[in-house]
């Protein structure tokens, strides 16, 4: 078996006196698509952070293609091929959509003109090629979700964390995210996702991660988890009664 | 606009202010349009970190006035010939933005400004209160008056200080990576931007050519103090030039630049007791541009210009263009 590609091992996130993520180890594979899911401040986005490097771990490590990556600066992780969006999407508003897609493919492609065409490329991946004069303050939410997954695939990651891109879309918008994140993974991409609806997360992850309040509760297949009782209790549990 | 024709236009005004000085021979016009072309440059200077980089500056000024002591002390006290002192004073200038950078490019919005602006009050007092400046009473260069050497020296070096900054920041991907700190700087970091050290990059590519037109300033007007190089003005007008003009641009800050001083020319060749008044007005100006032009004027005049998309297909070889073949449905709204 191969190295997997990334290790989170006995990770601790502490603000103040408030535990976000408690203990949590768990790894994911090469090409796998694992899914993140946890009730509301379970802690998945501060997992996100510790990864992506906006967080250091208060304790523990994470480790990515081998190296110990705890405490590198985001734009140093962006550079050894983690791509990430934000839940709260961060758009550059007073930049057109290509600008923003731009600025991203200058990690790989340091010439402007080699940047834009990759831009182009991408842009006609992800479905916004015919958005992108648009000042990214005037895209719909649905464009905004779209234009931070773009900017990540713009730095041609090996890795990608995505952080509730399809929450709150309407249901066809959603099936175009999700069958674009079915491509991403065909194309060998590893990716790590938080996603609220469980339609959408049962059927695309290969594995899920469980927290609950910054604790890991399970791990495992979607089927497993799905009948796991912890998970049932504290978590779906929560959406039947 | 049409990036031919502009450049047809600029040339056109270049061969313009080239020839000019051999049809007016009159040294007060000459000297009016030296300075004039000294604030486009300071002004263009000082939108590289308010503008581009999102951070207000208000203690430019005090980089002009480093710019200018520096080549006053290093002519006067050092014999230093002006070619030589020259360099040092964007040199100066230079290290005078690293040193003030470390704390306070840490600092965002109004926290930048107030910092800004409290040290270049700090520098104007040391200037008062040391020596080797003269203290108040300020100091007194070699005088060279040749008004056309002036005239050309400061047009040729606004004009390659134009060029450098218009291809770093219009045409390099430095520009671009600048408005994303301005936009978003967590955001950015995401991206692979390091944003301590573009904000440095940018404010001390802001400070040098300050420094060197502080320099030649000094050079020009022979006499210096720091109520007339380390005071207020400098960075007031500059800010006002900017916000008028239009902030992460080139020409927007160098059509306010020409605009304010006309008006600050004419203003104080008719009405030169009221110059009360004059801040006043610079004042309300800034209040006005923000309110009802927010991308100032040339950026209400002009579009963004479009980068065409490209025709033919991306080529199948490149990793994601291997999923533009998969048609993607189109979105609902
Ligand atoms: N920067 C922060 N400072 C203080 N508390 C935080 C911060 N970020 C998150 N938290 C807290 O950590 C907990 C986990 O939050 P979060 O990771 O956003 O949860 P999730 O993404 O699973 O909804 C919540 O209680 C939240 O209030
Ligand atoms: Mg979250």
């Amino acid at each position: 078996m191969t190295e997997p590609i990334l290790k989170v091992n006995s990770v601790t996130k502490c603000f103040g006196g408030l535990t976000a993520v408690d203990d949590v180890s768990f790894s994911v594979e090469k090409g796998e698509i694992v899914g993140l899911i946890g009730p509301n401040g379970a802690g998945k986005t501060t997992l996100f952070n510790v990864i992506s490097g906006y967080y250091a771990p208060t304790k523990g490590s994470v480790v990515f293609q081998g190296n110990d990556i705890s405490g590198k600066p985001p734009y140093h992780l962006a550079g050894v091929g983690i791509g990430r969006t934000f839940q709260v999407v961060k758009p550059f508003a007073g930049l057109s959509v290509l600008e923003n897609v731009t600025i991203a493919s200058f990690l790989k492609h340091p010439k402007k003109a080699d940047a834009e065409r990759h831009a182009w490329q991408v842009l006609e991946t992800t479905g916004l090629a015919d958005r992108a004069h648009l000042s990214a303050a005037g895209l719909t939410l649905a464009g905004r979700k779209r234009l931070e997954i773009s900017k990540a695939l713009a730095l041609d990651p090996s890795f990608l964390l995505l952080d509730e891109v399809v929450a709150g879309l309407n249901p066809t918008e959603a099936d175009r995210t999700v069958e674009l994140i079915m491509k991403l993974k065909a194309q060998g991409l590893t990716i790590l996702i938080v996603e609220h609806i469980m339609r959408v997360i049962m059927n695309i992850s290969d594995r899920l991660v469980v927290l609950n309040f910054g604790k890991k509760i399970a791990e495992g297949t979607p089927a497993e988890v799905s009948s796991d009782p912890h998970v049932v209790q504290a978590y779906f549990g929560e959406e039947a009664a | 606009m049409k990036t031919s024709r502009g450049a047809a236009i600029l040339a056109i005004i270049t061969a313009a202010l080239l020839i000019l000085p051999l049809v007016v021979h009159d040294t007060f016009v000459l000297r009016v349009l030296t300075e004039g072309i000294m604030w486009i440059g300071l002004a263009i200077a000082f939108d590289v970190i308010a503008g581009y980089t999102g951070y207000l500056n208000f203690g430019h000024g005090a980089f002009f006035g480093i710019g200018a002591y520096t080549i006053g002390i290093l002519m006067m006290q050092a014999h230093l010939p002006f070619w030589v002192a020259l360099p040092l004073g964007g040199l100066a200038a230079a290290l005078t933005a690293l040193i003030a950078g470390i704390p306070t490019l840490r600092l965002k919005g109004a926290y930048f400004a107030i910092a800004t602006w409290a040290l270049s009050r700090a520098i104007q007092q040391l200037a008062l209160n040391v020596e080797f400046t003269g203290g108040p009473d300020g100091m007194r260069l070699e005088a060279f008056l040749n008004p056309l050497f002036f005239y050309y020296l400061m047009l040729i070096t606004v004009g390659v200080i134009f060029l450098i900054l218009w291809y770093l920041l219009e045409r390099a991907p430095f520009g671009l990576k600048l408005k994303a700190i301005r936009e978003d700087e967590e955001g950015a970091k995401a991206l692979g931007l390091n944003p301590t050290m573009l904000k440095m990059q940018s404010f001390i590519l802001s400070a040098i050519p300050t420094g060197i037109l502080g320099g030649i300033y000094a050079y020009w007007i022979t006499f210096i103090d720091p109520s007339s190089t380390l005071g207020d003005l400098v960075s007031d007008q500059a800010v006002v030039m900017v916000v008028f003009g239009g902030m992460g641009t080139l020409f927007g800050p160098a059509l306010g630049a020409i605009l304010i001083f006309a008006f600050k020319t004419i203003f104080w060749a008719y009405l030169s007791d009221f110059q009360l008044l004059y801040l006043i007005i610079l004042g309300a100006l800034i209040a006005i541009s923000v309110i009802f032009i927010p991308n100032g004027l040339w950026g209400t005049l002009v579009k963004r210009k479009a980068v065409a998309r490209p025709q033919q297909k991306p080529e199948p070889a490149s990793e994601p263009a291997a999923l533009s073949a998969v048609a993607v449905p189109e979105e609902g709204n």
